[in-house]
């Protein structure tokens, strides 16, 4: 748990850096329109533009008062985007231009607008939030009715509904929230004056709102909001631990309308207090089951309380009761917020009274559902229509089902008649009737079928089995009690069967979700590589939503994404900058976007971001050309993408442990190096320090000849060391990866010309036949690298062999590679030394003496060999033919020579040499750049 | 005044061991020398002194080697030979660029070393008699006439193209001299060029045509990394 809970200190740290670089927010509050929000706005703006700071006006809407337009004379301001929807014109904030412009200070206008269709985000503090994203200050005003979670007490106080809002969260990460505060009666005088709104629609504000006991009520929220405010500014810093704390209060949300108020006062209550929320849906009946409208009702209630700082939690059970006991026990829950209908229900426990029984120890708050408003109202009728709507839904016709259904009545029929036949009592042919009507239930959709049959059996049975019978008259008292008991039977029967159906449906649903989710987890953890943790992704995902997908893992830079169509789907779009630039909206922002969302709302896919720990790993494009997603595929989608940011962040993180470790076996190299080179270069420094003084102390009593092969002996120590030092550069002429190579076009034989020069000139008896293709060989390479790479090999030919031994030199063309060979006809490399030839690092057994230098020089040939993106071997050879005199070896020759066959057939005590072999390309697809 | 008749040579290097040992090779060999353990200085002894010749290491204290030999070309032409370390071969083409005459590399043999010094004083003596009244070149087996345009190698003709004969040419004349490849490439084509692929194959073809074996040729040597230079009789 330590480890999960980040460090506070670090946590301030992170909050102080992004405020560097995030812009500074500051709100003109006021309690109604006409206060002087804007006035106040521009005035300080004018104030902080003759201070000479760079101020503009992004947006700032008409105003009627000519002192506020006056005002704006002087500032900056930015010319509007304008926006033609259903051919009238549309002024809108250009946020684009804004964020080009880049000033200091940006003023916008009315926080809570909503944008025109067309415009990239719909409400304005999207459009904020972006500006101070950019580093760019905001001010901007707003009034108190605007504060999502104060909305509906505003309503109630005013009796008009405003639904254009904005999130607390916006209000509460304010740096300076201004209020612009004036007395209601100074309002009302301005009002009256037609300074604030236009005469002809004074009247009807001044009806509805502005009225003085309204202006008064909204005054005190407004100032009592502030406060709240300022009391939390100085608990914050303590209450930041406490807030990763589990949820203590949720609200439980359901499918109505009315639950929205029960959101708004469990995020007052939570942020009074300021403890974490949680709002609980249960989930009692098949998601399919809900109306459209309910559907879209419980999805506005979820993104409301998501809005308003909640966590979303959906919990599925028959009884919401126990469903949310059992969460609250195990979360630790002690506040939970309810709705409640007036509506009495009269067979069962209410559900608070029955939450009150199961958690005696919680706190229950009840929120009165309040009298429907006309927008309720009219959308309770609408929900009866969907009732309705719902039940044809439910009787649809089947030939199959109607077919089963007539099959099973007839069978229970004729049965009954050989009940009856045998006598067997009318009990029997009821309980068969009532068998059939199960299985009706069990077999066919919908309850139709099932209630259907009831009756009908109840007549059947009349019909034919009661007195007198083949008429639908019954005699007998008791008859009508059985037929009511018998309908009342099969009905219940039919409808409990559907809803066990229904519930078996459901949990096999989630089962299989939750299955997925564990397979696609279970797969994840066993992928290795971005490439294929992507594609796996795609490929789940294209499966279980039926959608063409796109994973973009930085859509900012060149990345096409990677595309996966699903059938029947066409993905060609997704591939459409236009797109890819939602997709990037989505990347950099950490938001989701697109189709069925706020921000770019007009593109054709669904954009959710791949985020771990604040920073975007990649983002996830979900096609919508079927359906809008709904919030059921939403948060399985979530759900999905959670995973996939940790497995994408396992693979950074184990990316970079990978690093780490090249990096410490690079250190190791190096100082493995270091220690053999200390001892290889000590030696020779001590023959020469030893021969010398020799000489300077003895000069006299030395005879010339001793002399003379004590300077041989120095002479021939220091040229080994400065043939040392030459390697040692070269390695510095290298990086790891090649990149500070300097490589120039050269002519093979050239460089192998001067090797085998230089290489006569240090040992003039040497046996060397070097061979060239008439084909010119033009390859790119650092010269005096490969230079040095043939003069380390041929040195090395000679120095295990005699300095009889022939030692032949060529190169010729392989494909698309130039390949170059050393071979001598000497002893051999033996079969120990072979695998670790090129580490660096003389063989264990052999005296480091004898072979001075021996591994040193070939680990530097490989490096450098490695560096031009070619590949070194060393192989012994089976075959002990000289070289040709004149230095050529035929192709076929050469390549029995190698044949793998051979190799086979003879005997270890063959071997004939060793051959060097090393091949560089002869195109190199970064040179030049 | 030194009335000897003896070469001077001027040693521009800072550190004492290779000074020394420079010193007592050129004196048993018949030069004189003079020292100079500084860029500064060095110039100031090119001016006094009038050298036959200056060693110059590039690696210098107080100024650039380069700049050194920039300083000097603008009043004297005394044949400069540059020492450089091996790996640097980008200071080697800047100095031959800069009007260096030639260049030894670190660590470098007494052989070698004094082969290099007489073929530039023979150079700088032949200056005045150079170019145009020169008209036959000789090297072993190759005879170039250059009135008739003709090349013969061991008595029979070999036919070469344009730039070809170009390329020969110019090495001829500058026999013992490194040609920095740039050098060659703006006086065969032409300045604003960039032909090193071309002269590449253009040298690879001409070794075709005048060497034994061009795999390890006796005429036109590579000087890795830096040019071409024209082995000397």
């Amino acid at each position: 748990m330590d480890e999960q809970r980040p460090n506070p200190e670090g946590l301030l740290g992170e909050l102080t850096k992004s405020d560097e670089k995030r812009g500074k927010l500051k709100i003109f509050f006021g309690y109604a329109a006409g206060v002087g929000k804007t006035y106040a706005m521009l005035d300080e703006a004018h104030e902080l533009l003759s201070n000479g700071v760079d101020v503009v006006a992004g947006y700032i809407e008409p105003h009627t008062r000519a002192e506020t337009m006056h005002l704006l004379e002087g500032i900056p301001a930015l010319p509007p985007q304008r926006i033609n929807y259903k051919n009238i014109e549309l002024r809108e904030f250009d946020l684009d231009a804004a964020l080009r412009r880049h000033p200091k200070i940006i003023l916008v206008d009315e926080l809570a607008h909503t944008n025109a269709n067309g415009v990239r985000n719909r409400k304005r503090y999207q459009d904020v939030e972006e500006l101070l994203d950019a580093g760019i200050d905001v001010y901007t005003t707003l009034n108190v009715q605007h504060l999502e979670s104060l909305n509906n007490i505003v309503s109630d106080i005013t009796k008009i509904t405003v639904n254009e809002t904005v999130p607390d969260s916006i209000f509460d990460r304010a740096n300076k929230v201004k209020i612009v505060d004036v007395e209601p009666d100074e309002l009302l005088l301005r009002f009256e004056e037609g300074k604030i709104y236009r005469p002809d629609r004074a009247e009807i504000a001044m009806d509805n709102f502005f009225s003085r006991d309204n202006l008064r009520l909204l005054r005190e929220i407004a100032v009592r909001k502030a406060a709240d405010r300022i009391s939390h500014e100085n608990l914050n810093v303590k209450q930041i631990s406490e807030k990763l704390a589990d949820a203590k209060l949720i609200a439980c949300v359901s499918h109505s309308p009315s639950s929205a108020k029960c959101i708004r006062w469990a995020a007052r209550m939570a942020e009074s207090f300021y403890i974490p929320w949680a709002a609980v849906y249960v989930e009692d009946m098949d998601p399919e089951d809900l109306s459209t409208e309910q559907k879209e009702c419980k999805r506005s209630n979820l993104e409301l309380a998501e809005r308003l700082g909640a966590e979303i939690v959906t919990l599925s059970g028959v009884d919401a009761a126990t469903a949310v006991s059992e969460y609250a026990r195990l979360s630790g829950i002690t506040n939970i917020v309810i709705g409640k209908h007036r509506r009495r229900s009269w067979f069962k426990a209410d559900f608070e009274e029955r939450l009150i029984g199961l958690l005696p120890n919680a706190e229950i708050h009840v929120m009165p559902d309040s009298k429907p408003s006309k927008k309720e109202a009219g959308l309770r009728a609408r929900w009866k229509a969907n009732w309705r709507e719902e039940w044809s839904a439910n009787i649809n016709f089947s030939l199959q089902d109607l077919l089963i259904s007539v099959l099973l009545i007839a069978l229970a029929t004729s049965i009954s008649y050989l009940l009856k036949l045998a006598a067997i009592g009318d009990q029997n042919i009821i309980m068969v009737y009532i068998l059939s009507v199960l299985l009706i239930s069990r077999f066919t959709k919908g309850f139709l079928y099932g209630i259907l049959s009831s009756i009908i059996s109840v007549f059947l049975f009349n019909f034919f089995y009661t007195v007198p019978y083949f008429t639908f008259n019954a005699i007998a008292p008791g008859y009508p009690i059985t037929f009511v008991i018998m309908l009342a039977a099969a009905i219940i029967t039919s409808t409990l069967t559907g809803r066990v159906k229904k519930q078996a449906r459901l949990a096999v649903q989630r089962e299989q979700r939750v299955k997925k989710l564990y397979d696609i987890n279970r797969k994840l953890l066993a992928t290795r590589g971005t490439q294929n943790i992507i594609d796996l992704i795609n490929d789940y995902l294209a499966r279980l939503f039926g959608s063409s997908v796109i994973f973009y893992t930085n859509p900012g830079s060149k990345d096409a994404g990677t595309v996966l169509a699903a059938a029947g789907d066409d993905p060609e779009f997704l591939m459409h900058a236009d797109e890819k630039a939602v997709a990037n909206w989505s990347y950099l922002n950490k938001k989701e976007a697109g189709q069925g969302t706020d921000t770019l709302s007009g593109a054709k896919a669904f954009y959710i971001p791949v985020v771990s720990q604040g920073k975007s790993l990649g983002v996830i494009g979900l096609s919508c050309t079927k359906d809008k997603l709904n919030q059921d595929s939403r948060s399985f989608l979530q759900q999905i993408v959670a995973q996939t940011a940790l497995a994408l962040e396992r693979q950074v993180l184990s990316a970079s442990q990978y690093n780490a470790k090249v990096t410490a076996e690079k250190e190791e190299m190096r100082s493995n190096l270091l220690h053999a080179i200390s001892h290889d270069l000590r030696t020779p420094l001590t023959g020469i320090l030893g021969a010398s003084s020799t000489i300077l102390e003895n000069s006299d009593s030395i005879p010339d000849e001793e002399k003379k092969k004590l300077l041989m002996n120095i002479k021939d120590d220091s040229s080994w060391l400065i043939r040392m030092i030459e390697n040692l550069l070269s390695i510095t002429r290298i990086s790891e990866d090649g990149t500070s190579l300097v490589k120039s076009s050269e002519a093979v034989e050239e460089i192998i010309s001067e090797a085998a020069a230089r290489i006569r000139q240090r040992f003039p008896e040497i046996k060397l036949s070097v061979h060239v293709p008439e084909e010119v060989l033009i390859a790119p390479m650092d010269p005096i690298l490969i230079e040095q790479v043939l003069i380390n090999l041929l040195e090395n030919a000679i120095k295990h062999n005699s300095v009889n031994t022939e030692i032949s030199l060529q190169v010729k063309r392989v494909q698309d590679s130039v390949e170059f060979e050393i071979r001598d006809f000497g002893s051999g490399i033996r079969a120990d030394d072979l695998p670790h030839l090129f580490d660096g690092l003389p063989s264990k057994d052999s005296s480091p003496d004898a072979l001075r230098g021996f591994g040193i020089g070939l680990s530097i040939c490989k490096s450098i060999i490695d560096a031009h993106g070619g590949k070194i071997e060393a192989l012994n050879n089976f075959d002990c033919k000289p070289a040709p005199p004149s230095g050529r070896i035929d192709e076929s020759a050469q390549g029995a020579l190698h044949g793998e066959t051979r190799k086979a057939e003879v005997e270890p005590s063959a071997v004939c040499g060793a051959t060097f072999r090393f091949s560089l390309p002869l195109r190199d697809d970064d040179f030049g750049q | 005044m030194i009335l000897d008749n003896k070469l001077l040579i001027l040693i521009v290097e800072d550190e004492d061991t290779i000074n020394n040992f420079i010193a007592s090779m050129l004196s048993s060999n018949d030069y004189q020398y003079v020292k100079a353990r500084s860029g500064a200085e060095a110039l100031a002894m090119a001016a006094s002194e009038v050298p036959d010749l200056i060693l110059l290491d590039m690696g210098l204290p107080d100024i650039d080697g380069s700049e050194v030999i920039q300083k000097l070309r603008s009043w004297s032409s005394v044949p400069i030979i540059v020492v450089s370390a091996r790996g640097h071969e980008q200071e080697k083409v800047k100095a031959l660029d800069l009007g260096a005459d030639d260049y030894v590399t670190k660590p470098f043999g007494t052989h070698e070393l004094l082969a290099r010094i007489r073929t530039a004083l023979r150079h700088s003596n032949n200056r005045p008699a150079n170019s145009e009244e020169i008209k036959q070149l000789n090297f072993g087996q190759l005879h170039i006439d250059l009135e008739r345009r003709l090349v013969t190698l061991a008595g029979s003709d070999v036919h070469f193209t344009p730039i070809e004969y170009k390329i020969l040419v110019l090495l001829a004349r500058n026999a013992g001299k490194v040609l920095t490849h740039d050098f060659i490439i703006k006086q065969v084509w032409g300045p604003y060029t960039n032909e090193n692929q071309a002269l590449r194959v253009n040298m690879a073809n001409i070794r075709r045509k005048i060497e034994k074996n061009h795999a390890e040729p006796k005429y036109i040597r590579t000087e890795v990394g830096v040019g071409y230079r024209m082995v000397e009789n």
